[in-house]
């Protein structure tokens, strides 16, 4: 069954002007409930963008987004901001934790926008915080923290409210090779249990864990395994496309 | 997303930063406080002079007249002001004098002497506590009498009874014949008590000099009070050539509207330049969320990304702004206390307090520049898109 379809969508920044960046360009994509799906691509390729719009973050210029069969530009702001809480969960590069905000208390940050009682999504978010093994850390602010220890607490937010959706965007950038396996084995574990998870990345190593790789360079797709068959030769073009591509920077 | 979750988060956000709440409550703090203080000891002022009118009873006339060239008309303004009949129910001359006053071997220097007629106490509101009031026939008769003040009462003669005994002023003894009730004193006004009435008559005996050039007329209502000033006016200016002297045709009341108008202008000006320290804090408030709002955008992006909606954002940051103005108006309210208690006694010599109107008005005003001048900061916030948002360093 189809949760997301996107249907020839462009992303242009500053379009008209000198400056004007296609940071998408005629990109469509089915994705089905349950798939594991890594995109793929380098700095400046996309893929960051086609994660925005998929999680909602962002709107496209031009075509259609369908989520569940709802078409995303007919929403209204509360009715994005109930799927960016309910229905997908994001993991970012950078983490995103609020400084201020103590572990349990960033992991609760969700629950809070959904209105749970305290006792609820205390509950919530200390479960979600030992699923990732931080229940020794429930306290210490993010600056406690070290980078693995951080992108354990933004997954614990990312599931604490159990959402259909996983996106992680390079969620194993900032981490070094050990703590980046133990974040991949949190993500195929989800996995197992049903969850969606659309992994950005610019590893191969890693995007080789996933069911179905989509590969991404100059805001196109260019392999798409589930099209394209399991062979990455059916997609010469692609290490070609990585060195020129981090001209076109685009707030990856 | 639950109001108490909004109000703990913007605690957090505000404690996180004190030199720079502190800092922008102080806009409001000093504008409350100016507010405060300004309109307080205005008020202040105005209560004592009403208190100062309300002493000396209503209805009051304060006449007086001077001429130069030995032509005193003292007499005839005193017929005149006699024959005015119906309007007015008293007339005393207004003549006070210093001196010292013994009884037996007690002694008081400067209490006050009054040189009136029968009608003296009538003009001047004060009552009889015991004995007699001053008669015609004291004035007629050249009577050594006098009836004197509660304090000088007490001063005096202690628990004996006064009536009947005879006191030394300035040299001449006089017999009490009655004693005035004490006028409820204010911390504004007193020694009122502190006196002695005689009859105008006897003056010569006390005084260095008997002359009368002033007469205090107590008129029946406030209608009589305006008639009876506009006749005598008319009189004065037929008799006194302004060449050869002046007078001045005055009533208290007249003069405390007067000054009551002069007073609430005062109130309202300065009470503007007040509000505009406000206003300017209310700026200082929008200004500080703007920066707060720029400095956390990535803050933002992240609450949009995991589920916030537009009205939990603006909730957020209007709870914020409404909090540092309401506790910078909080403590204004406080130092706007101590400045008018403070000046109050330094200026007026009062103790002031603030009317709690005010002092709640000014919070709630507070309230309403910090709610009103952080919408915008708070909008502009909500408006992002969580993306771009996400972007900011």
């Amino acid at each position: 069954m189809t949760l997301i379809d996107v249907r020839h969508v462009y992303k242009i920044y500053n379009e008209g002007d000198e400056s004007e960046v296609r940071a998408l360009s005629n990109v469509s994509l089915r994705i089905d409930y349950g798939e594991f799906v890594a995109i793929v691509g380098a700095s400046g390729s996309g893929k960051s963008t086609l994660m925005n719009i998929l999680g909602c973050l962002d709107i496209p210029t031009y075509g259609d987004y369908l989520l569940e069969g709802q078409d995303v530009a007919e929403m209204s702001d509360a009715e994005l901001s109930k799927i960016r809480n309910k229905d997908i969960g994001f993991i970012f590069q950078g983490f995103n934790l609020i400084p201020a905000l103590n572990a349990v208390e960033n992991v609760e940050l969700p629950l809070v926008y959904q209105g749970a009682l305290p006792g609820r999504r205390r509950e919530a978010a200390i479960e979600a915080l030992e699923r990732v093994g931080l229940e020794e850390r429930l306290k210490h602010k993010p600056t406690q923290m070290s980078g693995g220890q951080q992108q354990r607490v933004a997954i614990a937010r990312a599931i604490a409210t159990k959402p259909p959706i996983i996106m992680a965007d390079e969620p194993t950038g900032n981490l070094d090779s050990k703590t980046g396996a133990h974040v991949v084995e949190i993500l195929h574990g989800l996995h197992k249990e049903g969850t969606t998870i659309i992994l950005i990345t610019h590893d191969n190593d890693l995007a080789k864990t996933a069911d179905r790789i989509i590969r991404i360079s100059d805001g196109r797709i260019i392999y798409d395994s589930a099209i394209d068959g399991e062979h990455e030769e059916s997609a010469p073009q692609h290490n070609a496309q990585e060195a020129p591509a981090a001209e076109t920077e685009v707030g990856a | 997303m639950k109001l108490g979750q909004a109000f703990k988060m913007a605690f957090k956000s505000i404690l996180g930063n004190k030199a720079r709440t502190v800092l922008t409550m102080l806009g409001i703090i000093i504008g409350v406080a100016a507010v405060i203080t300004l309109v307080s000891l205005v008020q202040g002022y105005q209560d004592s002079l009403t208190s100062w009118v309300e002493m000396q009873g209503t209805n009051r006339i304060n006449v007086y007249a001077h001429t130069y060239d030995g032509n005193d008309i003292t007499d005839e303004l005193y017929d005149f002001c006699l024959n005015l009949g119906e309007l007015v129910v008293g007339v005393t001359p207004n003549t006070t004098y210093w001196g010292v006053m013994q009884y037996k071997t007690t002694r008081m220097d400067s209490s006050t002497i009054y040189f009136g007629s029968e009608h003296f106490s009538v003009c001047n509101n004060y009552q009889l506590a015991s004995g007699r009031d001053l008669a015609y026939l004291d004035i007629e008769d050249y009577h050594k009498v006098c009836v004197i003040g509660a304090y000088v009462a007490e001063a005096l003669f202690g628990y004996t009874d006064p009536i009947g005994k005879t006191i030394t002023v300035n040299g001449t003894d006089l017999t009490v014949v009655g004693v005035y009730a004490a006028k409820e004193e204010t911390p504004q006004q007193w020694g009122y008590d502190d006196m002695i009435a005689i009859p105008y008559t006897v003056s010569r005996f006390i005084a260095d000099y008997s002359y009368t050039d002033g007469f205090t007329i107590k008129a029946k209502d406030r209608t009589s009070t305006t008639e009876a000033i506009t006749r005598i006016n008319a009189f004065l200016s037929m008799a006194i050539n302004p060449q050869n002297g002046y007078y001045n045709v005055n009533t208290p009341d007249t003069q405390m509207e007067s000054d009551n108008e002069l007073t609430n202008m005062l109130s309202l000006v300065l009470g503007g330049i007040a509000g505009i320290a406000l206003l300017v804090g209310g700026i200082g408030i929008m200004n500080i969320m703007l920066v707060t709002v720029t400095e956390r955008t990535r803050e933002i992006g992240i609450r949009k990304a995991i589920g916030a909606k537009r009205s939990a954002i603006v909730t957020q940051f209007l709870i914020e702004s409404g909090i540092i103005s309401m506790v910078g108006g909080m403590l204004g309210v406080l130092f706007g206390f101590i400045l008018t208690v403070v000046l109050g006694k330094l200026i007026f010599d009062l103790i002031l307090m603030p009317q709690l109107l005010i002092s709640v008005g000014s919070v709630l005003f507070s309230l309403v520049i910090g709610i009103g001048f952080g919408i915008y900061p708070a909008v502009k916030a909500s408006g992002l898109q969580p993306v771009e948002a996400l972007r900011a360093v």
